[in-house]
């Protein structure tokens, strides 16, 4: 591709051209640990960037918006917008970790702490 | 619904304290991943803080947030955020703070002023915390009651010493955490 023989563009530029100069996500606010699903396939991909569909193929199995943004090699925040993007799209769901989410019980703790000394 | 969404929880503890402290080196001596450092691009809110004085303002800058990650069973994590060390990123805390288990402030012997700010923060907060007096080498051991008083930190907040670099001993700061915050939810729920 003559794409690839310029210099690689500045991290900066990159993050611009990804999200179109947008720092925030559309929607309601959603957590760096969130846990994102896809829950559906575009039927058209025009309007969404190989970083959109990267990101899609990646949360075909639970996983939380900071492991998509170090495997997209994204900051947090411009990943958040590309998620943003899908969720607004229905492709996928964006559900809050658990303390935010209120349930962090009993057992939870429990779990955790047992987890924890097993390490 | 679905059942691996429901059963998936993501479980945030921050690690916070001055620059230099250990954040990364405790991060890292826990996590099952080399601890990621993300580049954020911030805008406005970091810009105005800048100080610009006679330069055209920065419309972007960017700060590292490093994070660790460990796997406790599929679909149970637990995130460990190194809070960004300097004040003038104090909002980052505030949006990384919220819905957190907890946190773990990391102090110095020999700076212990450093530590004033988290420790203030999370109480301010009510956010569940804990001071882990990190011992780097030849730093002078103290009294844990003098570092008690010198950082204001109630009765209730435990307060032990560790090597940041020691998996085992990061570890049992973490359980120690965990039991404190599981407490504070109990003392909340009566």
């Amino acid at each position: 591709m003559a794409a690839d023989e310029d210099p690689e563009p500045g991290p900066l530029v990159r993050m611009f051209a990804v999200t179109g100069g947008r720092a925030r996500p559309v929607g309601e606010a959603f957590d760096v640990i969130a846990v994102v699903t896809t829950i559906g396939m575009p039927y058209d991909q025009a309007g969404l960037s190989p970083e959109h569909l990267a990101a899609l193929r990646l949360a075909t199995r639970p996983i939380t918006v900071a492991d998509i943004g170090t495997r997209l090699r994204l900051p947090l925040n411009i990943t958040r917008v590309l998620l943003g993007d899908l969720r607004r799209e229905g492709l996928v769901s964006i559900d809050p970790p658990a303390a935010t989410a209120g349930v962090l019980n009993e057992r939870i703790y429990q779990e955790v702490l047992n987890g924890l000394r097993a390490l | 619904m679905d059942y691996a969404r429901s059963d998936t929880l993501a479980i945030k503890i921050l690690i916070a304290g001055g620059f230099g402290v250990g954040k990364t080196t405790m991060v890292s001596a826990v996590s099952e991943i080399q601890p990621l450092s993300t580049e954020e691009l911030l805008s406005d809110r970091g810009a105005r803080v800048d100080d610009t004085s006679g330069v055209e303002a920065k419309t972007t800058t960017t700060v590292a947030l490093d994070f660790g990650r460990i796997t406790l069973r599929e679909g149970l994590w637990i995130y460990l955020f190194g809070t960004p060390g300097q004040d003038r990123f104090w909002f980052m805390w505030d949006e990384l703070a919220i819905g957190a288990l907890g946190a773990v402030v990391l102090a110095d012997t020999r700076r212990l002023g450093d530590a004033f700010p988290a420790v203030d923060f999370f109480e301010q907060r009510r956010i569940p915390y804990m001071v882990a007096v990190n011992l780097f080498d030849g730093a002078r051991r103290h009294d844990p009651a003098v570092i008690r008083r010198a950082l204001a930190v109630p009765a209730h907040v435990p307060l032990v010493p560790c090597d940041a670099r020691d998996r085992e001993s990061a570890k049992e700061v973490l359980l120690t955490l965990v039991r404190h915050a599981r407490e504070m939810s109990r003392v909340g729920a009566n």
